[in-house]
Order: C-alpha cells, then sequence, then structure tokens
C-alpha cells in the first residue's frame, strides 16, 4: 500500500510580483521520497524554504517547477481539499466565530456527509483527544494547547492520507509543548498515516521524526533517520545544525610530521595539535596541508581515557555549567573554543587545567572548500 | 503662582476650549431645531423661536393646516404640500438603504480580491482608485447625466429622472470603500482561509462562512458613511431626479428656497426630519462595531 507516499520531484519555487517578475526563490530543486506512514520533518533555519514546501504539498502554493505525488497521483494542479491531505498551522487558524463543534465539522459538512456521520466522527475524535465537554464553545475560550489539539482534531476527522503539520507548537509554552510533541507521536503510531512535520526546532525533529530532511537556503542538505543524521552528518550545516550544545568545529590544516598525520589549528601561535590516527588517517591523507575543518561532539570530549582511540589535550576550563547528571564545560584549547559534556561527578573550577580525551572515533573531518564532510 | 494653581489654570483654560468647541458645534443644530418650530420663514434673529409654531413640521408631514392671509381682516387659508414631503423621505431612505447595501456587496467583493488574491495590474488598480476617489462626484455630473440619457432611451425605468438610474450613479463611488475594506481584510490572517480551503470551501465559501461573518465591524462602518452621505447627497440627486415625486429629501428641501422667498422653516424640518434615519442606521450598526471578532482563531 503506497497511498499515503509523497514523491516531490525537482521541486522549484519562485515568488513573482503583480506583473509577474520574479522576486525570490525559496525553494531551489529538491527532490524527496517521503514512504506511506512515514513521519518525515523537515527542519531548517527561518528563511529555508521548509514551509513553502509544505503549502505547496498541501495545494495552497503554487508550483513553479517540479512535479509533488501523492500516493502516484501527481497533484500540482489538484485543489487542496482533492489532495488527500490534512494541516495543522502555526497559529492554529481555527474559525473565531464557530463552535469547537463547527470547527471540527465544517470539511464534512463542506462534503455533504451525513449529520450522523458528522456528528459521530466529532464526537469520537473529540473524545479521544479530551475535547468531548468543550465542543459548544468557541475558540477564544480555549487555551492554547487546546486550540491547537482541536487544530488537531479537525485535522484528524478528515481521515487524511496526509498530515502536514506547520510548527504546530511553537507558539505553546515549553511544557504544553513537550506534552503535544508526544501526543503527536502517539497520534502518528495510532493511525499509521504519512506526516510531514515542519519545526526549526532540531529537538522536535530529533524526537519525533523517522526521518529528517535538513534544508537550507532552499535546498536538501541531509535526509537521514535521527541516529545516522546526529553521527554522521554529511556537512558542515548539518554538523552545527543538528545537536545542543552543537558540535565542536575547529578550523586547520592537515600537516604530515615525523611520518603522522596531525590536524593542526589555523593559527599563528599555539595552534592546537591533534593527532589524526585509526581511521582519520586514510581521510586525512587526501588533505595534507589542506584546509580541514575538524568536528567532535561535545560527549565526545571526556576527562577519562577509555581506549586507544582516545588522544589527550591540554585545556583550560573557562565557564562551567554543572547540571547535575552532567557538566556543559567551556574550554580554552591552544586558541580554539570548545565544550564539553562531561559526567557530572567533578565540579570544574574557572582557570583549571584538564586534559580532555578526544574520541577520535567520532571525529567528523570536513572539506573546508566544500564544507561536505570527508568519506 | 503654585503647583496648584497651575493646574487649576491648565483645567480652566482646556475646559473653556472644549466649551466654546461645543457651542460652535451645537449652535448650528439648536438653531436649525428652533427655526423649525419659529412661526414664519424669517432669517432666525434669536436663538429660540418667540412664538413656537407646529406649521412647518404640520406641512413636512403632510397634515393641512391653516394659514393668516391677511392679518387685518383676519381671512386664512388652508395649506397642504403639493407632494408630499414624507415621500421625499421615503424616496431618500430607499435609495440610501438600497445603495449602501449594494455598496458593501460591490465594495467588499472588490477589497477580497484586492487583499486576497494576486493578478495582473493589482497595484496600479489599486493606485488608479485611490486617485480616482480624490475626484469628487460632482466632477462627472455631465457624463453621468448623458450616460442616463442614453440608457433611458433603451430602458425606461433605468434612465435620468429614475431612483434606479441615482442609485447606479451611487454605486459607482465605492472606491474609498474598497480601500477601508481591503484595510480591513488585510489584518485579518490568511491562514483561516487557508485552512477553509483544505476543509474544501470554494473562495466563495471561504469568503462569505470566514471572512465575512469577521468582518461585521468594517460593514457596520462602511454601511453608517455610505447611508449617511447618501441621505444628504444633492448634486447628483438634483440633476438626475427632475419630478418632485421622484425627489430625495436633500432635493426637496432645497425646493423651498426659492429666489424670491427662501422658507427656512419647511427646510429647517426636513433637516431635521432627515437626522431621523441617520441615527436609527447609527443605533443599530453601533452594535456590530465591536472588536474581538478575530479573537481565538489564530494566535497573535
Amino acid at each position: 500500500m503506497s497511498e499515503g507516499s509523497v514523491e516531490i520531484k525537482d521541486l522549484v519555487k519562485t515568488y513573482t510580483d503583480d506583473r509577474g517578475r520574479p522576486t525570490f526563490t525559496a525553494v531551489k530543486n529538491i527532490s524527496l521520497h517521503i514512504e506511506d506512514g512515514e513521519f518525515m520533518v523537515l527542519v531548517g533555519p527561518s528563511g529555508c524554504g521548509k514551509s513553502t514546501t509544505l503549502r505547496m504539498v498541501a495545494g495552497l502554493e503554487k508550483i513553479t517547477s517540479g512535479t509533488i505525488s501523492i500516493g502516484e497521483r501527481v497533484v500540482n494542479e489538484l485543489e487542496p481539499k482533492d489532495r488527500g491531505i490534512a494541516m495543522v498551522f502555526q497559529n492554529y487558524a481555527l474559525y473565531p466565530h464557530m463552535t469547537i463543534f463547527n470547527n471540527m465539522a465544517f470539511g464534512l459538512q463542506l462534503a455533504k456527509k451525513k449529520k450522523d456521520f458528522i456528528s459521530d466522527t466529532v464526537g469520537r475524535t473529540s473524545k479521544a483527544l479530551g475535547l468531548d465537554h468543550m465542543l459548544e464553545r468557541k475558540p477564544h475560550a480555549l487555551s492554547g494547547g487546546q486550540r491547537q489539539r482541536v487544530a488537531l482534531g479537525r485535522a484528524i476527522v478528515r481521515s487524511p492520507k496526509v498530515f502536514l503539520f506547520d510548527e504546530p507548537l511553537s507558539n505553546l509554552d515549553a511544557k504544553m509543548r513537550v506534552q503535544m510533541r508526544s501526543e503527536i507521536s502517539k497520534l502518528h503510531a495510532q493511525l499509521g498515516n504519512t506526516m510531514i512535520y515542519v519545526t526549526h526546532d532540531q529537538v522536535e525533529a530529533m524526537t519525533m521524526g523517522d526521518r529528517i530532511c535538513v534544508m537550507r537556503d532552499g535546498l536538501i542538505m541531509q535526509v537521514a533517520d535521527p541516529l545516522n543524521l546526529y553521527r554522521q552528518p554529511d556537512n558542515l550545516f548539518v554538523a552545527g545544525f543538528i545537536g545542543s550544545p552543537p558540535m565542536n568545529l575547529l578550523k586547520g590544516k592537515v600537516q604530515r610530521r615525523d611520518g603522522s598525520l596531525f590536524f593542526t589549528e589555523a593559527t599563528e601561535k599555539n595552534p592546537l595539535n591533534i593527532p589524526l590516527k585509526g581511521k582519520l588517517e586514510p581521510l586525512a591523507s587526501k588533505y595534507i596541508d589542506k584546509d580541514i575543518i575538524f568536528g567532535i561532539r561535545p560527549e565526545h570530549l571526556s576527562d577519562e581515557v577509555k581506549d586507544p582511540a582516545h588522544v589527550p589535550v591540554t585545556s583550560t576550563v573557562e565557564i562551567a555549567e554543572p547540571m547535575g547528571s552532567e557538566s556543559l564545560v567551556y574550554l580554552k584549547a591552544g586558541t580554539a573554543n570548545l565544550i564539553a559534556r562531561i559526567h557530572g561527578e567533578h565540579l570544574f573550577h574557572l582557570g583549571e587545567q584538564v586534559t580532555v580525551q578526544f574520541n577520535l572515533d567520532k571525529v567528523s573531518l570536513f572539506d573546508a572548500a566544500t564544507e561536505n564532510v570527508i568519506r | 503662582m503654585t503647583a496648584h494653581q497651575k493646574i487649576l489654570v491648565r483645567k480652566v483654560a482646556a475646559h473653556g476650549f472644549v466649551v466654546c468647541f461645543l457651542i460652535l458645534v451645537l449652535v448650528p443644530f439648536v438653531m436649525v431645531i428652533s427655526a423649525s418650530f419659529r412661526q414664519g420663514d424669517f432669517a432666525p434673529s434669536r436663538l429660540l423661536p418667540d412664538k413656537v409654531s407646529l406649521d412647518h413640521w404640520k406641512f413636512v408631514l403632510g397634515i393641512p393646516y391653516q394659514e393668516v392671509v391677511n392679518p387685518a381682516t383676519g381671512e386664512t387659508r388652508t395649506i397642504k404640500a403639493g407632494t408630499p414631503p414624507l415621500l421625499w423621505f421615503w424616496n431618500s431612505i430607499k435609495i440610501s438603504l438600497i445603495s449602501s447595501a449594494g455598496i458593501i456587496f460591490l465594495s467588499s467583493t472588490a477589497a477580497y480580491a484586492f487583499a486576497r488574491l494576486r493578478f495582473k495590474f493589482r497595484t496600479s488598480t489599486l493606485g488608479a482608485l485611490l486617485i480616482l476617489q480624490m475626484f469628487p462626484m460632482v466632477l462627472s455630473l455631465v457624463a453621468y447625466y448623458v450616460i442616463l440619457d442614453f440608457t433611458g432611451q433603451h430602458l425606461k425605468w433605468f434612465g435620468l429622472n429614475t431612483q434606479a438610474g441615482l442609485i447606479m450613479v451611487y454605486l459607482g463611488g465605492i472606491s474609498n470603500y474598497i480601500w477601508m475594506i481591503k484595510g480591513y481584510f488585510e489584518t485579518i490572517p490568511a491562514t483561516m482561509e487557508e485552512s477553509a480551503r483544505i476543509d474544501g470551501a470554494s473562495q466563495f465559501q471561504t469568503f462569505v462562512r470566514i471572512l465575512l461573518p469577521m468582518s461585521l465591524p468594517i460593514f457596520a462602518v462602511v454601511f453608517i458613511l455610505s447611508f449617511i452621505s447618501y441621505m444628504s447627497e444633492y448634486p447628483v440627486a438634483s440633476v438626475v431626479l427632475q419630478s418632485s415625486d421622484n425627489w430625495t429629501l436633500a432635493v426637496g428641501a432645497n425646493s423651498f428656497l426659492y429666489e424670491q422667498e427662501k422658507l427656512w422653516g419647511r427646510f429647517a424640518a426636513l433637516a431635521v426630519l432627515s437626522g431621523v434615519p441617520i441615527t436609527v442606521v447609527f443605533l443599530l450598526c453601533q452594535r456590530f462595531v465591536i472588536g474581538g471578532l478575530t479573537s481565538g482563531g489564530v494566535k497573535e
């Protein structure tokens, strides 16, 4: 069964002014396949084209070129209602003058469904969402979380093949956001529908997505499942965007000294030197005397030696943020600033000298010119 | 002068200014009311009439009354208006109501297009509308005359000296209302309409079922404004409407101001009368001029 799969091919969106002159290209040729029943998250900084892409799937924006198919059927020219989609907006977009019941029933009423069927469907959905006691209220009498739940319910009653979410949680407070996040995840598990979810929040992306599509400037940077995205970023942008605190990225060159390869930080005095051993050696050997970027996640800096893949680097503590289970330690090594996520047993002090161990197995090297990972 | 005195002086000055201004606004109004109750048609010398008479009101309301012709003999005659002024009153209300309703329909649909749809020459058309509205309707009187003269030759009910013709001319004056309503529409987030579109509503259904209920305040304002302006519109009506049974209140009232004899009393009574429907419409529409119609729909 593939009726909920979404195929985006060579999609381009160029906005035009009134006279049809192009003003801005929001989406620059992207292709993406979304499996039936998959939870795909589109993530990226604002202006990266993720919402525009979603709106084109929804049929709210005209497609400049390329095709979008939902379940084998090209939907480029179809009206939103005929695409088998439902959408949840960031600002809820409820109908303020209608009751909650009518808000949820509006689509079914327009589709001329039978009255019994409508009240039955809306009743069942509202019960599942815990809204059944407020069906006669109007949206302004509801809290933010309840409103977004109504919007969710309005999407569910249409029984779409594909759910589209446009930053649905960013207007909620932190606590509500976490709760709704798990509710949407549960909903996905229950219904098993395809869901496309746009967010700028990488935590939402990581926690909810089956796969994540990272976008920047109208282009797809990488599509992968959350762990692969985190562990094996394709490029510098993904490496920096995913993960909090972000990956440590050091600019420098590969140098050969006494037969071994070193990463040498790009600075005049007191550069940081890190030996490139093990799996890094064959990668680095192609980049001798060339600019690269050395990337390592904060949790791969530790204060104890675990195995031979660890190399020691002397550094000074600049700030320490003990959080109980772990400490975020801001270090200076050479001229480089590093963030380490170290287990919480040791309390670090300002100015303290620490020897941190770099886990070379977990290092990513990037070509400084192309910003792509070196494989 | 102490600080207390300074504040006192400021208060007295501010109140003095407001009172002067109120007098400036209210005196003409009181004069018109008093003129409508004053005996005779002399230019008012005092604010309040020395002799109260209901003659002018009787005339305006179509009630016959006795007038002394010769004070020496006490000879009287019965006076009754030729064309009952109440007919003009009714004409005015009819024309203003129909025109205002038509204006709401035309300008709201046009404003929707300008606010929500993207089409070629949108901005230039909007600019043209803005410039057009700067010219008063009176400037095209001759054109209206010629056009209605022409249409009247083909459609009897739709030419010169017909109320339908006048309404049609009035419906032309919608450009500033389009701008007003468009401005209001643009304050309403488009996501609610997009959401309705996904729910399967056509463009027209979205307009009628989502946008219109949220726009009642601006429609009420537009209705009031256009109703007031057409209740008192004179130049166009006086050219288009020629026979006295078609006249509106403004044209009828003006007919009492002959070159040789200005019948201020009747004029004043009609003027006061024309205020009645305006007040009623205002009170009715005011109920819709409320905020918060869109609250709860979207997160601001």
